[in-house]
């Protein structure tokens, strides 16, 4: 019994993780539907600030929020502005996808160039400490991530609910023409949407940084389950997006326990397809669509 | 900076090349990956052979002619295939040296063996580099049967006894990364423990790119094994000596399989009070009985004066010992006709304890160097030591407890 609780918490706080660095994910890609290949190395470049920061200044890494977030809110609009919307007119919207799997590529290669592949280790900060409930055992930096991760679905969703600008985002996201239509400045929603977006990833990044070592490649190991947890959640739904990584979470931990590690993936991937068949909009996706302009 | 400094590095060794080129005379390929992924070791791979070549021009060069050595940029397969094309028919050199991935050196070599050119691996350690039984190629570095024998060697002759344990009372729990590296290693593991009557209680495969080792951790631990191996990369040799960590599990040993095991950053990733005792095994590394590698020092001064500092890993030493056994060898034949030098390196016999990695070099069976072996390490107070074999050993075998 002790086992399996340890498992199920495992599966939760793996659950967390995988929700704070799929939440940004969910804003770029349910809202201005743009399959952003370069989430992942969003992900690398914060940690490796953070990595610097925290290395070079000696500061805590959860400090070093107040830097990365707007490094990232204004990478991200940068990216919108200067990539994906020049293309946005473009007759096929395929390009956009190669266009940040392009970005991806180039980003992995300047880290490698400026940090060499080894990996960079960010300073723990006592973060990496078990603390023992009852018969669980679990890591500061793993409960803080999960707090984190509820309290960010929570915000957003208030965001997007109740503000003015979190309504226009909806809009657009229902049906760009008919936002633009009622006087929605849609270029400038797309621009604060993927800066929020990157911003997510950046807050991510101060709390995964303590916990895994940076390396060029980083990225990589997080974006393919960043995807499946945000499709299964229902494209641009938040809620749905932390539902979905706590599904991820809990079958990767009891799968890789009870069934066996080389398993994991096939138990992941058949649930993930399973949910997908019996409902193709996610657990809670709306009637919304990947068009541009419907 | 760095990029200055890149830029000043390229430019001078640019240089460099083109002032040997007036005196040239034989020209030999070095392809490895110089860029991407991989470069940090195919760079410092590469290094053991540039180091082997200035010492064997100052000494005279090869048959009175000076070596230069044509780089090719083994980025990717395609262009590791690419770049042998072009270092054979654009810049008809006489043969090839690498290439420190398997991956790469399994495509380049084939482009070789069409050719007719020889093709000498320094570093990779793929079963199925040699195993393909090609004519032209000659591997001088230890394999991951090699590994995986050493291994298993360590266990029974040392990890066993040390705890009072007959080799048939150990649990041991074998996990590695699932692609062809890690696959390859755990199932010699795997055949040879069952040979030495070891009693393998689990076996598990899990993607590189894993976030979380924690079930595998658990399920080691519930299991009570006494002796974990593990195949790894960088990223997840630090999650599994963490998680494991963290998780209270403290088997009787934990056995790397070099890659992620043998880094000085993993170490300092991972926290030297939690590897302290975590064995591994390698190609030779520099802490090591001085007897059993002579000229290892004379390798490390010649390292410091080029490139400055230490070596980064074993890869530059075992490169520079294959090298050098080859260029050796050929200054004593008669011309560098793709035959000639097959037969001149077929006859090659260096015994034991007498090159700068410690191992012999004779190639048996499918041209692979059957002398070649890997050596047992452990974290010792932050320091990676060779403990074994004990010939070899420049410190005992630390036991946990």
């Amino acid at each position: 019994m002790d086992v399996f609780l340890q498992v199920v918490v495992n599966g939760l706080l793996l659950g967390g993780l995988f929700a704070i660095t799929s939440v940004g994910l969910t804003l770029i890609f349910g809202i201005v539907k743009v399959v952003n290949f370069a989430h992942g190395e969003f992900l690398m470049i914060g940690m490796y600030a953070t990595f610097l920061i925290t290395t070079r200044l000696g500061m805590h890494p959860y400090a070093a929020v107040a830097a990365v977030v707007p490094l990232l809110f204004v990478l991200g609009m940068m990216t919108q502005k200067f990539l994906i919307e020049p293309l946005m007119s473009a007759r096929n919207h395929d390009i956009q996808i190669f266009a940040t799997v392009g970005l991806s590529t180039a980003l992995i290669n300047l880290a490698l160039l400026l940090f060499g592949a080894d990996i960079a280790t960010t300073p723990a900060y006592g973060l990496r400490t078990a603390v023992e409930v009852g018969p669980v055992r679990m890591l500061v930096g793993q409960i803080v991530m999960f707090g984190v991760a509820a309290a960010l679905v929570i915000g957003l969703h208030l965001f997007l609910q109740r503000t003015q600008a979190g309504r226009g985002i909806r809009a657009v996201a229902q049906n760009r023409a008919a936002a633009q239509l009622m006087g929605i400045n849609v270029s400038r929603v797309y621009m604060i949407t993927f800066g929020l977006g990157a911003a997510c990833v950046g807050l991510a990044a101060t709390l995964v940084a303590p916990l895994y070592p940076t390396s060029p490649g980083i990225g990589t190991y997080f974006v393919l389950t960043a995807f499946v947890v945000v499709v299964l959640g229902g494209l641009g739904s938040i809620g749905g997006a932390f539902l979905g990584a706590m599904i991820i979470g809990l079958i990767d931990s009891l799968a890789g326990f009870y069934i066996g590690s080389d398993m994991r993936e096939v138990a992941v991937f058949g649930v993930f397809l399973l949910i997908l068949i019996l409902r193709p909009q996610g657990l809670f996706g709306g009637r919304q669509t990947l068009s541009h302009v419907s | 900076m760095k990029l200055t400094h890149l830029l000043k590095t390229t430019v001078a060794a640019g240089a460099l090349l083109g002032a040997q080129a007036a005196y040239a005379d034989v020209t030999f390929g070095a392809l490895y990956p110089f860029s991407g992924q991989l470069a940090l070791l195919g760079e410092e791979s590469a290094r053991g052979l540039e180091l082997a070549v200035d010492e064997i021009n100052a000494a005279g060069g090869v048959q009175g002619e000076q070596v230069v050595l044509e780089r090719g940029d083994a980025v990717d397969n395609n262009q590791a295939i690419g770049e042998a094309r072009r270092l054979i028919s654009r810049e008809g050199v006489k043969a090839i040296f690498g290439t420190y991935s398997s991956s790469r050196s399994i495509a380049a070599s084939q482009v070789a063996e069409l050719s007719g050119i020889p093709y000498f691996e320094l570093g990779a350690v793929a079963d199925e580099v040699t195993g393909r039984g090609l004519k032209y190629l000659f591997r001088v570095n230890p394999t991951a049967e090699d590994m995986a024998a050493t291994i298993i060697d360590m266990i029974v002759d040392k990890v066993g006894p040390m705890n009072d344990k007959a080799p048939e009372d150990l649990k041991i729990g074998i996990i590695y990364e699932d692609s062809s590296y890690g696959t390859s290693v755990s199932g010699h593991e795997q055949a040879m423990a069952k040979e030495a009557g070891l009693n393998v209680v689990t076996s598990q495969a899990y993607p590189a790119s894993t976030v979380d080792l924690s079930s595998v951790v658990l399920d080691l631990k519930q299991r009570g094994v006494d002796v974990v191996l593990q195949t790894s990369y960088q990223n997840d040799s630090v999650l599994f000596l963490q998680q494991a960590h963290e998780a209270g599990f403290q088997p009787l040993a934990i056995i790397g399989g070099g890659g992620g095991y043998s880094t000085q950053p993993t170490a300092d990733a991972v926290g030297h009070d939690i590897i302290d005792g975590v064995l591994d095994t390698d190609f030779t590394q520099y802490i090591v009985n001085k007897d059993f590698t002579p000229g290892i020092d004379d390798f490390l001064a010649a390292y410091d004066a080029k490139y400055g500092g230490e070596p980064r890993s074993g890869h530059s030493l075992t490169n520079y010992v294959g090298a050098m056994a080859i260029l050796t060898a050929l200054n004593e034949a008669d011309g560098f006709e793709p035959d000639t030098i097959i037969e001149t390196v077929s006859a090659i016999d260096i015994p034991e304890g007498t090159t700068a990695a410690g191992y012999g070099v004779k190639f048996g069976e499918n041209n692979q160097n059957e002398r070649a072996r890997m050596m047992g390490l452990q974290w010792q107070d932050g320091k990676l030591v060779t403990v074994y074999p004990d010939d070899a050993a420049a410190a005992e075998m630390r036991i946990k407890n």
